[in-house]
């Protein structure tokens, strides 16, 4: 077994910093992606896109792109409409998406029309012939305005409004008494931006209808290729028997790849009506204006204390911009996700929260964003809010939350919004932060910077995360239950292949899946070949997104390879000779009781179940469904130190310290490495990202020259650490982690920046914390005094 | 993205010369820098094809042209709208026209354009520069080749 580690652990594979099994294969260059599939005879497909936000089409004329050179096809809604496509169902099927635009562009960018070429290039060309007739209509882009109503969104609603739901949990009444009746109260205004997972490979599809067998292959960049399956099928009337769905290796994903997109559906469209194999790769700029965008909530955080600073209730109310159509990626009964986890890590006694959303001209989403739905954006509101309760109440902000975490003897604990958090230690987990990072003495070197006039600031978040949708009681989409499945087969040699319905886009499943199967089976993980994305071979799941993969098909590949083992003893009752009930599992091998001595390992018995099975049923293998009994709550504490250069308003993160508890680790290289990406991309959508419109429509930032990622050059070093609290519910005790740092270090940056400028009176500048938008702030509050 | 912009020529011709010149659409059109190609469908009207360079958006544009010459024969407006490049511009310009009483004219020019898709976004950060070079380099187009025309 390859380690960079002793296995000193005492466990035989988990736990251990294995090194990567895929990376041999992406390091090689050997990797495969959707843009890599060639196919015999393809057609090549590229969009034509709105440059206008709101406006009727009044014309499209296809007649100058078909004398285009090798075009020869253009589709638009007619035709799709003539194959009942002009509309598919969104996410949680509670709206409906416009797949190329009918009748009137809702948002810039929305596409229009597809070009089918026999190269990229008479795609393209293609795609600069179709002239498209507009006549302009007014945007709206605030959510705000579109409260009035004064602009209607979407006219083919029967309801003529731009509000989409409103939801609520908690008590509302009891809530507002008990903030009104304390002694320091806060309601502040925080928002969360528009950003996007853009991930480094955008989307893209080769669909593939094979006119003799009527089968419709898709090989598309799908986090979900189980879930994208049926519903083709159900949109399309093709049966699923007769779709197959692949997706390959991917790169990155972060939400970005769960829902349909026009282009999928124009694709195999194409695919079908000329019977040759279409691809359609998105464009970067494509993948940031039309695909899903993640946050965008508006959210009025109101909090009650005591004088002495213990928490007496907590309001949250939202304003959620969802641009033109509700294509949130949400459970079917969560329209704004998980958001009632915005209670935090905190015992409040009463909370309520409700958010309402509304339609705008702008792209839709709200996708899980590397984060649990919605949970980004609730962690961030009462993260914020506690920092400026502990700026209210002149205390510490990490004795605020000393004082108010949930108790370690509380759990199970109940939140007053609906959860049951199944276990966690706050206390212990800040007090190894604050001591690790040395917190007293930053602050009295804050203290004495201030006194010289610097601007020095220390930033806490100490955020409870809920992943791992779900239990089948409460999560579905479209009706399908949120569990998730492993298959297990073990050879005659005792290498093996596990197959499961999740799909990794980059958190290295090829490997912490062949763990956790080799842990539970003492077998060797390298000997054990992880399939997922093929809809042919790998049992049904629901996919990987919002930490689900780990907290429910980390679980199903347990527990089907505890099948295994339970099969395996029963043969090794007839191999050892020995009564059943004296066969135990000890120390990676089967024993009999009280006969050290007598054992035979599982490579042993895989060999025996092939050729000696005695009585028992030939073979090795096992599948597993997944129901989850509960979520689980992953949680962390981060503190992020930084200098702010008052005369630019230049923000250098100094030092930033991580310490996660996400139950059990099954690889620790592999959670680091999650860690530093998750940390990497809460510093970007803190100090670089927005997906920001003016006034007129336009999005302003559909590229990346605009919407910046960092480098190693601008991203501060991540220290890490962790405790570890097992999830008491989960069957190697895992509880996901991929996201928690995504969710947890806006905050930590943000608080960081606002501790800094306290001294000039500035409570609160929304993200992203540019240069100038710091140096404008600063400007401003120096001219008052 | 809205964007004004406004100068100042002094045309060596008398303003009737001026008046004519700019009232032929295919002068007008052969004063528009970076021009491709031109087709005069009218007095009034006209199409062009120009290319477009604005940072990292570059290609070709196709613009519909309308004259609009005010009855005193002081005040010449011009409309131009059209896109390409996933982008769209609509442009409203005017051109006050002034005889100095010397055989020369003043003409007084302003102009606010809308731009939306890639040139509003991609090249946000130089479009208004670029632009007031391209309605600039118009104008003064227009006092050369009027200058110089014959007449």
């Amino acid at each position: 077994m390859s380690t960079t580690e002793a296995p000193s652990n005492g466990r035989h594979a988990m736990g251990k910093s294995m090194k990567r099994k895929e990376d041999a294969r992406f390091i090689s260059g050997r990797g495969r992606y959707v843009d890599d599939i060639v196919l015999p005879n393809m057609l090549y497909m590229a969009i034509v896109h709105s440059a206008y936000p709101h406006a009727k089409i009044t014309k499209i004329d296809k007649a100058a792109a078909l004398a285009t050179p090798g075009v020869l096809a253009v589709i638009t809604a007619e035709d799709l409409a003539g194959v009942g496509l002009a509309w598919i169902p969104t996410f949680h099927g509670y709206d409906k998406q416009m797949v190329l635009a009918v009748g009137k562009v809702l948002y810039q960018y929305q596409e229009v029309a597809a070009v089918v070429a026999t190269s990229r290039a008479a795609a393209a060309d293609g795609v600069e012939l179709v002239e498209v007739e507009y006549e302009q209509l007014q945007p709206v882009v605030d959510p705000f305005v579109a409260k009035t109503d004064a602009t209607l969104v979407r006219e083919d609603r029967e309801n003529k409004t731009n509000h989409i739901y409103h939801w609520e949990v908690g008590k509302r009444d009891e809530a507002t008494a008990a903030i009104q009746g304390s002694d320091v109260k806060i309601n502040e205004r925080v928002y969360f931006q528009r950003c996007h997972p853009a991930p480094l490979e955008p989307c893209g599809i080769v669909a593939d209808m094979n006119p003799e067998t009527g089968c419709l292959t898709l090989y598309m960049t799908s986090q979900a290729p189980h879930a994208h399956r049926t519903v083709v099928s159900l949109v399309t009337g093709i049966p699923e028997d007769k779709i197959h769905v692949i997706s390959p290796d991917l790169g990155g994903g972060f939400g970005n790849k769960v829902p349909v997109y026009a282009g999928y559906v124009c694709a195999a469209v194409a695919s079908i009506v000329t019977g040759h194999p279409v691809k359609w790769i998105e464009t970067r700029t494509e993948n940031l204006t039309t695909t899903g965008f993640a946050r965008d909530y508006h959210m009025d955080v109101e909090i009650g204390a005591t004088k002495e600073g213990q928490v007496t209730g907590l309001k949250v109310t939202t304003v959620a911009d969802h641009g033109a159509f509700d294509a949130a990626a949400d459970p079917t009964k969560y329209p704004a996700g998980m958001f009632g986890i915005c209670t935090g890590s905190y015992d409040f006694p009463i909370a309520f929260t409700e958010l309402d959303a509304y339609f705008t001209n702008k792209a839709p989403g709200g996708v899980a964003y590397r984060c649990s739905f919605r949970v980004t954006e609730a962690s961030y509101a009462i993260e914020r809010g506690m920092d400026m309760l502990a700026l209210a109440l002149g205390q510490d902000p990490a004795d605020v939350r000393m004082k108010n975490f949930v108790k370690k003897e509380q759990f199970p604990y109940a939140s007053p919004l609906g959860f049951v958090y199944d276990s966690g230690d706050y206390h212990t987990t800040l007090q190894k932060a604050l001591d690790k990072i040395g917190y007293k003495e930053l602050r009295a070197e804050q203290a004495e910077k201030r006194a010289r006039g610097e601007l020095m600031g220390i930033g806490l978040s100490t955020f409870t995360e809920v992943v791992g949708a779900g239990p089948s009681k409460h999560f579905d989409i479209m009706g399908i239950k949120m569990f998730d499945s492993a298959e297990i087969r073990i050879h005659p040699t005792g290498a093996g292949i596990v197959r499961a319905g999740t799909k990794s886009q980059g958190q290295g499943h090829e490997t912490t899946w062949a763990q956790i199967v080799a842990e539970e089976l003492g077998l060797d993980p390298q000997n054990l070949l992880v399939e997922e994305g093929d809809t042919d071979t790998a049992p049904y799941g629901l996919g990987t997104y919002a930490s689900r993969s780990t907290p429910v098909a980390g679980a199903a590949l347990a527990m089907a390879a505890r099948r295994v083992r339970e099969k395996a003893r029963n043969i090794a009752a007839h191999v050892m000779e020995a009564p059943l009930d004296d066969v135990e599992w000890v120390d990676y091998k089967f024993q009999v009781k009280g006969v050290p001595e007598k054992t035979v390992t599982m490579k042993e018995i895989a060999f025996a179940a092939y050729t000696n099975p005695g009585p028992n049923e030939p073979g090795l293998e096992a599948t597993y469904y997944y129901d989850p009994p509960n979520l689980t709550f992953p949680y962390g504490a981060y503190i992020a130190v930084v200098d702010v250069d008052k005369e630019t308003g230049e923000t250098n993160v100094r030092r930033f310290l991580a310490i996660d508890d996400c139950g059990t680790v099954i690889n620790p290289m592999i959670v680091e490495g999650q860690i530093h990406g998750g940390l990497t991309e809460g510093f970007a959508i803190a100090f670089m990202q927005e997906i920001a419109y003016d006034a007129e429509g336009n999005n302003l930032q559909p590229n990346f020259t605009e919407y910046l990622v960092p480098t190693s050059l601008e991203s501060p070093h991540w220290e890490t650490d962790s405790t570890c609290n097992p999830s008491p519910h989960h069957p190697i005790g895992a509880k996901g982690v991929g996201e928690s740092p995504n969710v947890g270090s806006p905050a930590a940056f943000v608080n960081a920046v606002m501790d800094a400028l306290q001294p000039l009176g500035i409570k609160s500048i929304d993200m992203p914390l540019t240069r100038d938008k710091v140096w404008r702030a600063i400007q401003e509050a120096t001219a008052k005094t | 993205m809205n964007l004004e912009w406004k100068g100042h020529e002094e045309v060596g011709a008398a303003k009737d010369r001026l008046w004519a010149f700019i009232n032929d659409p295919l002068n007008v059109a052969n004063c528009v820098p970076d021009l491709v190609e031109a087709t005069v469908q009218d007095p009034h009207h006209f199409e062009a094809i120009v290319s477009v360079g604005v940072g990292p958006v570059k290609g070709k544009l196709k613009l519909k042209i309308e004259l609009d010459p005010q009855a005193d024969g002081n005040r010449m407006n011009m409309k131009i709208s059209g896109g390409g490049l996933g982008s769209v511009v609509d442009l409203l310009a005017g051109a006050d026209i002034k005889d100095n009483g010397d055989s020369t004219t003043s003409l007084d020019w302003s102009g606010t354009a809308t731009m939306r898709g890639a040139i509003a976004t991609v090249a946000g950060r130089v479009i208004d520069a670029q632009a007031l070079r391209v309605i600039t380099t118009t104008f003064a187009n227009v006092r050369e080749k009027c200058a110089s025309s014959s007449g």
